[in-house]
């Protein structure tokens, strides 16, 4: 070890920004998860709603025509042809492409993003304070901000993986002619699918509805991680966040008939607001009104945002003894 | 037991209080009173004889680390107390109990707590930033690292931190590694490794991109003799290049091996700071403790019995223990009288100089 010193030599190259450093951090972050076969698990049973939407529209074009042809009849039981026709059509509404089918994927994809971030924040964030790893990384010459960025960015990939990439694919998938996989040019320009945009900038809109969820989500569950570090306070923090706050919005406004900005206590209403208004609803088709103004629910995520911001400023002005 | 001839001379109790201090430390700063007040600047005893002429003392007029007037709570406890400190190039150590403050002082200086009052600087630069932590390479004394990679896979990650692009990472790490002598074992999980390895590793990572500053919190601390051996060489030939070194250490033994520059800290305070000889000529309480031997015991104590600064001599078998507020004049009037009377000196040595008696007489025993 100590015979000479000849291969190690003084660095006299250049140094790249400490903003190349977040990519990396994110990397080791991803690492870590990549290797736990509970976030695999999660992941694959999260693909089996997009595999549920990928393959819907199929089925359901395929039962329309089906059901026209010959109606369906089980032992004695016979269907109404017109009512599961109707039935059809409105799962077809769901499933035809339109801002509507990347509402629901969003809102049901949004749930199992939300259950695997509860698992995976310990391992992102939380055990780089239990395991003092950060002051490994806060002795490098890099701020605390790059610390913070680079755990952002790896919570928003986790997200991006589960929800916008996926709906991307659903978004392509719609952009073919049906099985033949021939690009589908009126989808891109037609505006009469849903009640909002097609084409570009519908998929504009999955993705702002994506960045808006990875932005939020990372921000909240680094600041949360941090503090908290374990799985078990971080799924508490997480349920009484999204579930709690949703019982107790949904009490105020529709029970007790409260304003409508009651809602805003709903996080995940408040993104979904945010969300829709990037997949460009008008505010009048969101469902389960009153709701708070589109600009209210930013707001209100924006604040949030800043309030964890300052938590996790605080938290990393200090690399803390933890044990 | 040893036969007491102290003096009962009043004239001599007073002398505590009036010994001269030594070069390079001011005459406030020890007492056995209050230990609290720092010795700034007795840096330059650190540097080894040997540093090459030119980049060693460039880089030995440029300070390294400054603590400037630097205080640090946590809520109530004050870990941190008005410190005051400048480290240029070689080897300090750090020492002094327990909860004294040494991991506070090295977490503020490697940028990782901020100080309440005073200010951290590394190169110029305040220490909590990306450009002064360029200048800076922190071994903590916690192992933890994310177990399942190997110890080359965490090294890589570490010096894309640094500001390496991937490429030049992946010879950077080679390079350390075969520094620290891990480079056959780097791909082996670090879960596998042994204390001393993860030692290595660590102090590899602090390695990576050339500080000019390292802070080792209790390097040694886990590794086989020749595992020491090495280490101790290897911080030596990095003083020699113009690096300052700040080790905290609880070995003691091992510290004064690698150097006899500390700083010594007591209660959130630099106790004092300075070579271990600067240090205990100041310990005015407590009188150096000579032994000497020679073919006339009893003409040597008389003649010595007539210094001011001879505390007491006592008589152990063959040989004269002799307490002295002033060493230097005790071993120049030893030098005279060797001619001039003439004496046959066998044996002479300092009892109580060394790392273990300066903090027990400095810290009050209470050394962790």
């Amino acid at each position: 070890m100590t015979s000479s010193l000849l291969h190690y030599r003084a660095w006299h190259g250049p140094w790249r920004k400490p903003l190349w450093s977040v990519w990396p951090i994110a990397r080791v972050a991803l690492g870590m998860l990549l290797r736990r076969k509970l976030f695999w698990a999660l992941y694959g049973f999260a693909l089996l709603l997009f595999l549920m939407f990928f393959f819907g529209s199929f089925l359901l074009d395929w039962a329309e025509t089906q059901l026209a042809a010959a109606p369906i009849q089980i032992g004695r039981l016979k269907t109404d042809p017109q009512r599961t026709v109707s039935f059809l059509r409105r799962g077809i509404r769901v499933l035809n492409g339109s801002q509507d089918t990347f509402a629901y994927f969003f809102s049901y994809q949004g749930a199992m993003v939300l259950i695997v971030l509860a698992f995976a924040g310990a391992v992102l964030v939380g055990n780089d304070f239990t395991f003092r790893s950060v002051g490994f990384y806060l002795a490098k010459p890099i701020q605390p901000r790059h610390w913070i960025m680079g755990k952002c960015l790896a919570v928003a990939a986790v997200v991006h993986l589960l929800t916008t990439l996926p709906a991307l694919v659903l978004f392509a998938q719609h952009g073919m002619s049906d099985f033949d996989y021939v690009l589908d040019v009126d989808y891109f320009t037609a505006n009469n699918l849903g009640r909002g945009p097609a084409g570009w900038q519908l998929a504009l809109g999955i993705v702002g509805y994506g960045m808006a969820l990875a932005v939020v989500l990372s921000i909240m569950l680094v600041t949360a991680a941090s503090w908290l570090r374990r799985t078990m306070p971080l799924l508490l923090l997480w349920v009484s966040l999204f579930l709690f706050m949703r019982v107790l919005a949904s009490i105020l406004v529709d029970g007790l008939q409260y304003d409508g900005r009651w809602r805003l206590l709903d996080l995940w209403n408040t993104l979904g607001l945010v969300g829709h208004a990037c997949l460009g609803f008008q505010h009048r088709n969101i469902g389960n009104p009153p709701q708070p103004e589109f600009w209210e629910a930013a707001v209100t995520l924006s604040g949030v945002c800043v309030a964890c911001l300052i938590l996790l400023k605080m938290r990393t002005r200090d690399v803390p003894i933890v044990r | 037991m040893p036969d007491s001839v102290e003096d009962a001379n009043p004239r001599r109790a007073d002398r505590a209080l009036t010994a001269a201090p030594t070069d390079g430390v001011r005459d406030e700063a020890i007492t056995p009173a209050s230990i609290t007040l720092a010795l700034p600047r007795a840096v330059d005893a650190a540097r080894p004889a040997d540093i090459p002429a030119g980049r060693a003392d460039q880089a030995a007029k440029q300070v390294a680390l400054r603590f400037d007037r630097v205080s640090k709570w946590y809520g109530p406890v004050i870990g941190l107390n008005q410190v005051t400190l400048e480290l240029r190039s070689g080897i300090t150590g750090l020492v002094g109990h327990n909860g004294a403050g040494k991991s506070t002082l090295l977490r503020l200086a490697a940028g990782q707590i901020r100080p309440d009052l005073g200010a951290v600087h590394i190169a110029g630069r305040h220490a909590w930033t990306a450009a002064a932590k360029r200048h800076l390479g922190y071994c903590p004394e916690h192992d933890t690292f994310y177990e399942d990679w190997s110890g080359r896979r965490f090294l890589e990650g570490m010096a894309q931190l640094c500001g390496y692009s991937r490429a030049q990472a992946r010879e950077r790490t080679d390079n350390t590694l075969q520094l620290v002598g891990m480079r056959d074992r780097a791909d082996r999980p670090l879960a596998g490794y042994s204390k001393g390895m993860r030692q290595r590793i660590k102090l590899a990572q602090a390695l990576l991109h050339d500080p000019e500053l390292l802070l080792l919190d209790e390097p040694l601390s886990g590794i086989d003799p020749i595992g020491r051996r090495e280490s101790i060489a290897l911080f030596r030939e990095l003083a020699e290049r113009g690096k300052c070194l700040l080790i905290s250490s609880h070995e003691l033994e091992e510290l004064e091996k690698l150097t006899d520059h500390v700083a010594i800290m007591a209660a959130g305070r630099i106790a004092a700071v300075g070579t271990l000889p600067q240090i205990r000529a100041v310990l005015d309480g407590h009188p150096l403790t000579i032994r000497i031997a020679c073919d006339q015991n009893q003409r040597l104590a008389g003649a010595l019995w007539q210094l001011d600064h001879i505390v007491a001599i006592e008589r152990d078998h063959d040989s004269l223990l002799v307490r002295s507020r002033n060493p230097h004049g005790f071993f120049q009037k030893v030098t005279e009288l060797a001619i001039t009377l003439p004496l046959e000196i066998h044996h002479l040595e300092t009892l109580d100089e060394r790392a273990h008696d300066v903090l027990d007489y400095l810290l009050g025993g209470r050394r962790g």
